[in-house]
């Protein structure tokens, strides 16, 4: 019970952080909605690319470090003789691995925003700002347990 | 052939073996022997071409010599007209030419503005490659896994895009 009420709050966590967080939607500027919504020209998408591919390696050691530290805290957590001084070393080694990854996602996201122009910034958190409430109202129904129920579209802040 | 034997003739049939377009009546389909109602709608259509061709020839035949002498100096005026060197335009027609060239330009400024974007969007629409999409997923899953997220990939972009 505790585990599900955990589990609900983290996803509800990851909701509202999906709102301000650019690599939840993955290559944003190569999604022609987005593109099209920021009016996107070709310079600045391969700009953003540039930006992306320069990240990239590290993103990919990163991740891999965080899922390795994830995993050993997982086995070290399923040992019956689990030592709480080693189970407590494990988390804090998967923390920094998971913060590693986030400071890099952060300054990547960062160098992107450089590349809009104020207006398109503008855009892209009002689409953030609406995905999240749909991912919202998506978890409240999933919670509820009327997930066929429609939506309400989401609120225009314009 | 065998087929406008059993249809009627629709109008532009009729029309084209009314006003043949070489001039020379073109062969009319067996049809018109067996019915009686196309038969009537190409006489009635090739009267109503005759009386066009009258009405004009008898426009022409009835004019007087000096309803010609005066088409004729009137024509020749025209001609006189068009050799002409033309008047320097007012200068307050350059202002208005000047002035309406920068609104057409000041209109088509935004359109251009985002015809290149509408250009980026389509190419991006087919240039989402096999690398993109591992990309993408990796971005994502990246994402998760730093907010928070212990395993897969639960992501708004997949429901939105």
């Amino acid at each position: 019970m505790k585990r599900g009420i955990l589990a609900v709050a983290a996803l509800l966590c990851a909701a509202s952080l999906f709102g301000q967080q650019g690599p939840a939607e993955g290559k944003w500027w190569k999604r022609p909605r987005i593109a099209a919504e920021l009016q996107l020209s070709a310079d600045q998408t391969a700009a953003l690319e540039k930006i992306f591919a320069r990240s990239r390696p590290k993103i990919i050691d990163l991740k891999a470090d965080l899922e390795k530290k994830q995993f050993e805290y997982q086995q070290a957590l399923e040992d019956e003789r689990a030592d709480r001084q080693i189970v407590a070393a494990k988390i804090e080694a998967r923390e920094e691995a998971r913060a590693r990854l986030q400071k890099e996602l952060a300054l990547m996201e960062l160098d992107m925003r450089e590349v809009l122009h104020p207006d398109q910034r503008e855009r892209l958190m009002r689409m953030r700002e609406a995905w999240r409430q749909v991912l919202q109202e998506r978890r409240r129904r999933l919670r509820e347990g009327n997930l066929n129920e429609e939506a309400p579209p989401p609120k225009k802040k314009r | 052939m065998d087929d406008l034997r059993e249809r009627h003739l629709t109008d532009a049939e009729l029309f084209g073996l009314a006003v043949p377009a070489a001039g020379d009546p073109e062969a009319l389909p067996g049809h018109l022997s067996q019915c009686q109602a196309c038969s009537r709608a190409l006489s009635e259509w090739k009267n109503a071409v005759q009386t066009l061709a009258e009405e004009d020839l008898g426009a022409l035949g009835r004019r007087s010599p000096e309803q010609w002498r005066a088409a004729e100096d009137s024509t020749m005026e025209a001609i006189r007209r068009a050799g002409r060197p033309r008047r320097a335009a007012h200068p307050i027609r350059w202002i208005v030419g000047i002035a309406a060239a920068l609104l057409i330009v000041a209109l088509a400024m935004p359109a251009r503005k985002s015809a290149p974007a509408a250009g980026a969007v389509k190419s991006d629409d087919t240039t989402f490659s096999a690398a993109d999409r591992a990309d993408d997923a990796l971005l994502r899953d990246a994402a998760f896994l730093a907010q928070g997220g212990d395993t897969g990939t639960d992501s708004i972009a997949e429901d939105s895009l």
